[in-house]
């Protein structure tokens, strides 16, 4: 058997860096010929090849970390770093829509009505829905910390329960804003207003799902015994993701819901 | 030798920035004990949090109540009811979450409303 003289993690070869590249390419691909030629097939199989990749690649990534040991302390504190910088990016990215909704509600062309929300516009009450989505947010920001504790101190059952409620939270929530969406006296082609209400709500809901799929995987995890009080550095990282995912509701609400009405 | 003493500053000093987080939510919960912060959570998850969203859920539902529906009136602006490009779905000219009841198309309300 050969040993490492160092602490760190030497990753063996693995295909699905590259299968996640392919994916990228046939699903950005496969958008422009939908959107051009009307087939959707490129774009379906980037997505298949994408759901492959991503279930593969974090199997794989929990097998050597829970399983294999290869998660110490160095290499964990460089996962910590990898999620940071990650939720960096993606700030930066909302950030990007931040900007075109003040850009376009701070002076509204004549074309809108001078005027902001624009003239024509019915928009949505701040305090029916949006609201009650603020409090389903912040309420499961406090049950993923129930969850942390719960895990941090070995309560196993409490954490069961506490990280289903956080995930039962964040569907309410989807499942809020899907009715909001079908139910909204506007659509994405209604000019800018629309534009940039949908654009930056959709990603947002988007990576509500996206949260709710990392806490799920966490959940399953956690039943199966993977997590240990001293070391559940998956969860920790998903909790961050969740607490971020509410902070920029906390921006959209204020922005563009209360403020831009 | 020294690498060993380097690396445990570094290491010293990261954990205080990530278990900073950690530190604050214990800080934050602990008002006697921090082990049993779990219990403190737990207490706020069903003392607060969840009947904050129960209050928002009965606010709804009384406001629903006062107003049902109303179709805006349409008036054919300019500036909404963009069609530069079809939609890549169905005939091209409904959105995604199309409503026939609140959603107009360039043209008006469909259908059987007035």
């Amino acid at each position: 058997m050969t040993h490492q003289a160092h602490a760190y993690h030497m990753v063996d070869p693995s295909p699905w860096p590259l299968t996640g590249a392919v994916a990228a390419l046939l699903m950005t691909s496969g958008l422009a010929v939908w959107f051009h030629f009307h087939s959707t097939t490129l774009m379906a199989l980037g997505t298949v090849l994408l759901l492959l990749t991503m279930y593969q690649w974090w199997r794989d990534i929990i097998r050597e970390g829970t399983f294999q040991g290869h998660h110490t302390p160095p290499v964990q504190k460089g996962l910590r770093y990898g999620m940071i910088l990650f939720i960096t990016s993606e700030v930066f990215f909302f950030l990007g829509f931040f900007w075109a909704f003040y850009h376009a509600s701070l002076a509204p062309t004549p074309e809108l009505g001078g005027c902001w929300p624009p003239t024509g516009i019915t928009t949505l009450d701040p305090f029916e829905v949006p609201l009650l989505n603020t409090a389903v947010l912040l309420a499961s920001g406090v049950t993923v910390t129930w969850a942390h504790h719960s895990i941090m101190e070995g309560e196993r059952k409490q954490a069961i329960h506490s990280l289903t409620l956080t995930i039962l939270l964040g569907f309410y929530f989807t499942f809020l804003q899907g009715l909001e969406y079908y139910d909204a006296p506007f659509t994405i082609a209604d000019g800018v207003y629309g534009s940039t209400f949908f654009v930056a709500t959709g990603f947002h809901g988007l990576h509500v799902i996206i949260g709710s799929t990392f806490l799920a995987v966490c959940l399953l995890r956690q039943i199966r015994y993977h997590f240990t009080s001293e070391h559940h550095f998956g969860f920790e990282a998903a909790a961050w993701y969740w607490h971020f995912v509410d902070v920029v509701w906390l921006f959209l609400y204020i922005s563009i819901y209360w403020w831009g009405s | 030798m020294k690498m060993a003493a380097l690396g445990k500053l570094s290491q010293a000093l990261l954990r205080s920035s990530f278990g900073q987080t950690r530190r604050q939510l214990s800080a934050a919960a602990s008002a006697g004990h921090a082990e049993n912060a779990s219990r403190t959570w737990k207490i706020l998850s069903f003392v607060v949090a969840l009947p904050g969203v129960a209050v928002c859920m009965l606010n709804m539902y009384l406001k629903m109540q006062e107003h049902h529906h109303e179709q805006p009136e349409f008036i054919p602006y300019s500036h909404l009811r963009i069609r530069t490009k079809r939609f890549p779905w169905g005939d091209g000219n409904h959105s995604l979450f199309h409503n026939d009841h609140l959603n107009a198309l360039p043209g008006g309300y469909e259908g059987h409303d007035e």
